[in-house]
């Protein structure tokens, strides 16, 4: 009795098996047809094919990007660090701007649960699901052209990152710590201050020099919507189809991005 | 003698301080130079303080007075509609084809697994710190300027933008792992692909699929405005609105691109939630 019931077992297993390897191999053929039509549509039929001519013709466009045109060099100071300022504020923004944020969608602390914590999340959602661009073109046309809506589209894009995962972080602390607090009499004021801060400032810098990081990256496109540094001196060469010129800013921005990354990493390293 | 030093406790009731004398004066000392280089950064920049508490006014009239009918029968507009439709498919298409190039090139660029230090490695790591140096914006630019208008231009950008973020990430994880199982395969006498197929794969691929799950919601929120440079899809509608100044309708284009980017990122989250259960 026993080994047949054993048999059969075994058969349903290896029978169930087979179904859910038909299952799969089913839905990797469904997906690879699906890509297949996707290119054919979008790629195929969509592009002036003509236009782009033989791949000699494109050879040809990508090289009036070459000798980049190091005269540019001189000019290209001032709106480095301008996108390295940007970058910089924008991050500083983000961060102060973060606290009450991530304070209202950490769902153990907020103060008036069925207020507050739906407000937290919106800002989260909305900060992280527009792109920079957008945010840019938004504060373009309400406090014009300069630096100044540079800095808020990038301080705007990436408070919903630093928020969230600092209210992941105050979810996960260590209640203990907050009832020992409240049990000295503290407020709520100080129960965030001396139970929740010391807790989750590591990962809370951390984020906060990761974002820089990605920030300088967000800060040379910025003037490409109008808000200052590399980005319009990018946008400015190639509407004067000075090609050179474009792939020396492209030169100047891939070093600025160099060194973030270098700082950031030491940074880290000196502060974890 | 004891009795001195018993009759002197006034020492060790000092308040207590998280930092002590050199440490709290590094402390100061940094905030104060936040503190400068943020005030220079204002004079450098030339932005005008008084100009940030008119601010709230001017926006909360942009929204209010043009913005705020949002042309909600635009977006639902069929042809519009079918625009989001190809900005679905370029980020997809743009997702998997980073992702397909971003396993070869993460395993060159993860510092355990490479099968060559001296040449593929290096040329792996700058090839993908290239690509993520580089906003997508300049990529669909550049590749517009190359290529011309369509949805070609999209679909690389994306691509070259998807293999820069998952290429980190995927060489993150390869270098994470288990190396004991990289040296049980080893030695079978099993080439360094043998290897990788054999004791790499199946070690991240659950963190792989995770990854390739939220890079696909990357691509798609960057896709919503590439075609804002020309590279295709709804982007192009929000250039076209911005530019002849219908705010309505840019309200509308922006609440379905909210809409949509929630949408995705949902669904990315079920997604991901039902791999790293399964």
């Amino acid at each position: 009795m026993m080994p047949s019931t054993l048999e059969h077992k075994l058969a349903k297993i290896l029978t169930k098996r087979k179904k859910y390897k038909a299952i799969r191999y089913g839905l990797y053929i469904f997906i690879f047809l699906l890509v297949l039509g996707s290119i054919q549509t979008t790629i195929i039929k969509d592009t002036d094919w003509e236009k782009i001519g033989t791949f000699g013709t494109v050879v040809k466009a990508l090289a009036r990007f070459f000798p980049p045109d190091f005269s540019l060099f001189p000019h290209l100071v001032k709106p480095t660090i301008e996108t390295f300022m940007i970058a910089c504020l924008g991050t500083f923004l983000a961060l102060v701007l973060a606290i009450p944020v991530s304070w209202f969608a950490a769902h153990n602390i907020t103060p008036y649960k069925s207020i507050t914590y739906p407000i937290g999340r919106a800002i989260m959602t909305l900060s992280r699901s527009v792109h920079e661009i957008v945010w840019g073109l938004i504060f373009v046309a309400a406090v014009g052209l300069g630096a100044f809506p540079g800095i808020l589209a990038v301080a705007m894009r990436s408070i919903g990152f630093i928020s969230k995962l600092t209210a992941e972080a105050i979810e996960d602390i260590n209640p203990g710590q907050m009832e020992a607090i409240r049990a000295t009499g503290a407020n709520g004021f100080q129960v965030i201050l001396y139970a929740v801060i010391p807790q989750i400032l590591p990962v809370f810098v951390g984020n906060t020099i990761f974002q820089w990081d990605i920030n300088i990256r967000r800060a040379t496109i910025m003037g490409l919507v109008g808000a200052g540094g590399l980005g319009l001196t990018f946008h400015r060469q190639l509407v004067m189809y000075n090609y050179g010129g474009v792939t020396t800013v492209i030169i100047a921005l891939l070093l600025l991005i160099a060194i973030g990354e270098v700082g950031s990493y030491y940074i880290r390293k000196a502060i974890i | 003698m004891t009795a001195s030093t018993l009759s002197t406790p006034r020492d060790s009731v000092k308040t207590w301080r998280r930092f002590k004398y050199p440490q709290s004066l590094i402390k100061y000392g940094i905030m104060l130079i936040i503190l400068v280089f943020i005030a220079i950064s204002i004079q450098y920049l030339n932005i005008h303080l008084e100009r940030v508490l008119t601010m709230f006014g001017r926006l909360g009239n942009l929204f209010a007075n043009r913005y705020y009918p949002p042309d909600i029968p635009y977006i639902l507009d069929s042809e519009y509609l079918g625009y989001v439709f190809e900005t679905v498919k370029m980020a997809y298409l743009g997702a998997l084809f980073g992702i397909l190039l971003a396993i070869p090139l993460s395993w060159f660029a993860s510092f355990n697994m490479t099968p060559n230090k001296r040449f593929l490695y290096p040329v792996a790591r700058f090839l993908l710190m290239v690509c993520r140096a580089v906003h997508e914006m300049i990529w669909t630019i550049l590749l517009v300027t190359i290529l011309g208008f369509g949805m070609l231009p999209g679909v690389i950008a994306l691509s070259l933008f998807s293999l820069g973020f998952t290429g980190k990430l995927f060489s993150e994880e390869i270098e994470a792992i288990n190396q004991g199982q990289v040296e049980a395969i080893q030695a079978t006498g099993a080439n360094p692909l043998k290897v990788f197929v054999y004791a790499v794969l199946p070690q991240v691929r659950v963190a792989w699929t995770g990854i390739s799950i939220y890079t696909w919601d990357a691509a798609f929120r960057a896709a919503t405005v590439v075609g804002f440079f020309g590279a295709g899809g709804m982007g192009w509608y929000l250039r076209r609105t911005v530019q002849q100044v219908e705010s309505n309708r840019v309200a509308a284009i922006l609440i379905s691109i909210v809409g949509l980017v929630i949408i995705s990122e949902v669904a990315s989250a079920w997604a991901r939630n039902k791999v790293s259960t399964s």
